[in-house]
């Protein structure tokens, strides 16, 4: 199986180089693995997921995710690879001006897809994260669980190769953590999509095989 | 109530430069036609010993348009009443040429100067009348109201544009969070900016209305019944139609190009 991401000698930093946060980390990862990051507040677990979403240029060393080179992309090819991924946030950076329905198409939206795609993708996400009900709602009427429902589903909704999850179980409770895990397992399982999550600490139920790497001293190492 | 704020802030520094615009358009033609009037009622007063034909006159200057060649015979007849038919014949021999000089243009008193000094190169002229004293004063007021009068509306003009770029920042603050969301999922910067474009477009058009209602208030209204010559008679000259569109070009240019400015100017997601 091909890596979707691959990194090597990679030094991520911020300030032109000057604050150093990962330095010379070497990984792989294939395509329809499940992986999580963790490690303490600090540590570069977020920094690591921004590089991976392109936020931020490698200092050094290369990182290729999706067959593009991250350190010599323009921003269009950045762009471009930005919707074959799906991002998923820990405040699940929703845009609250926009119902629920416009908040989960927007990667189709960006793709140019028809309004009766849009439509009929929207039903179909949001019967699946259990959230038909609250189409026309808007975020700030949700709460935090089911806003980082929709989340997930707008991080679906184009059945991207990558998803890239920061902490997205973090404020929420068991039960809602539970129905997020599930939802991201179904996909890593049923649509074959590499997922990548960065996480304090990985869930007790999950039943999928998975990958763990640990971020410690500006290193990434994987725990067998 | 918030966003009406907004809108009012945008669109009043886009009118005082549309009405800058129009201000001055309307200023240059009525300037154009006072120079007209100007340099129709100017003559220099040229002597000379020989009959002068037009062409030896703009061969000595090319903004020399006309001249008139003044009635020798009347001013015999003005300055030898009482005298016999036989002397003043004579005076009428011995009497120069007398012309007055018309200019294609109302030019400074240096310029003057220069035509007289050509004129004065001809041996045939005796003398050259400018009458640069009176015609230097008006110029030189004429020049100052036109020197102050570009001079404000290219400040207001800054200034405005200054509150324009202002507001806009303003507008991406607001829009930031969703802007940066669509980046992040790969939104062009057309697509995430579509909003500002939007909304500057709109408030353009709202602008260009309000001036147009202006233009169209003192075309019809206040310059009809100003009791000014001018503005009476030349109405359709100084204010012309045209402008309305011209307006509207001018504001959908700059708030496109403040748009482009704004986003262009933003980092977006990278750090």
């Amino acid at each position: 199986m091909s890596n979707v991401i691959n990194a090597q000698h990679l030094t991520l930093a911020y300030d032109n180089g000057a604050k150093e946060i990962l330095k010379d980390i070497n990984f792989s990862i294939k395509k329809g693995e499940f992986v999580f990051i963790t490690g303490p507040s600090g540590s570069g677990k977020s920094t690591l997921l921004k590089a991976l979403y392109g936020a931020l240029k490698p200092t050094e060393g290369n990182l290729v995710v999706g067959g593009l080179d991250l350190a010599h992309s323009s921003r269009g090819k950045l762009q471009e690879l930005r919707t074959h991924m799906g991002i998923i946030f820990q405040d699940y950076k929703l845009v609250n001006e926009w119902t629920v329905a416009k908040n989960v198409v927007l990667p189709l939206m960006i793709a140019g897809y028809s309004v009766e795609v849009q439509n009929t993708q929207a039903q179909r996400l949001l019967k699946h994260v259990k959230l038909s009900e609250h189409a026309d709602r808007y975020p700030l009427e949700l709460s935090g669980g089911e806003q980082q429902r929709v989340g997930v589903a707008r991080a679906l909704a184009k059945n991207p190769v990558v998803i890239l999850a920061d902490e997205p179980t973090g404020n929420l409770d068991d039960y809602s953590s539970n129905v997020i895990w599930d939802l991201m397992e179904n996909a890593c399982q049923q649509l074959d999509t590499t997922v990548l999550v960065v996480t304090h600490k990985i869930p007790t139920i999950f039943s999928l095989p998975y990958r763990h790497f640990i971020i410690e001293s500006k290193g990434v190492y994987e725990v067998h | 109530m918030k966003s009406i704020k907004s809108h009012i802030m945008f669109i009043l520094p886009l009118m005082a430069i549309l009405l800058g615009i129009e201000f001055y358009l309307v200023f240059e033609r009525t300037t154009t036609s006072y120079e007209k009037g100007l340099k129709e009622g100017y003559s220099m007063l040229v002597v000379s010993e020989k009959p002068l034909p037009l062409e030896s006159f703009k061969a000595l200057n090319p903004h020399i348009e006309t001249v008139k060649a003044l009635k020798r015979e009347g001013i015999v007849s003005e300055i030898a009443k009482m005298s016999d038919p036989k002397s003043q014949e004579e005076i009428l021999k011995r009497l120069p040429y007398f012309y007055n000089v018309y200019l294609d243009a109302y030019l400074k008193v240096s310029d003057l100067a220069s035509i007289q000094h050509d004129l004065e190169s001809d041996r045939r002229i005796k003398r050259v009348e400018t009458f640069g004293t009176s015609y230097g004063s008006s110029y030189r007021l004429f020049s100052f109201i036109q020197f102050t009068l570009k001079l404000f509306i290219i400040f207001m003009g800054v200034v405005s544009l200054f509150l324009i770029v202002k507001q806009m920042e303003i507008w991406k603050y607001a829009h930031k969070e969703r802007m940066q969301v669509m980046e992040i999922f790969g939104a062009p910067l057309m697509l995430r900016s579509g909003v500002l474009f939007r909304v500057a477009i709109i408030d353009a058009i709202i602008a260009t209305l309000f001036t147009s209602a202006l233009f169209l208030y003192v075309k019809f209204h206040w310059a009809k019944n100003s009791g000014i010559d001018m503005m009476v008679n030349h109405q359709d000259e100084l204010f012309k139609l045209d402008d309305m569109g011209m307006l509207l070009g001018a504001s959908l240019f700059i708030v496109i190009v403040a748009v482009y400015w704004v986003v262009f100017s933003s980092r977006g997601v990278e750090e």
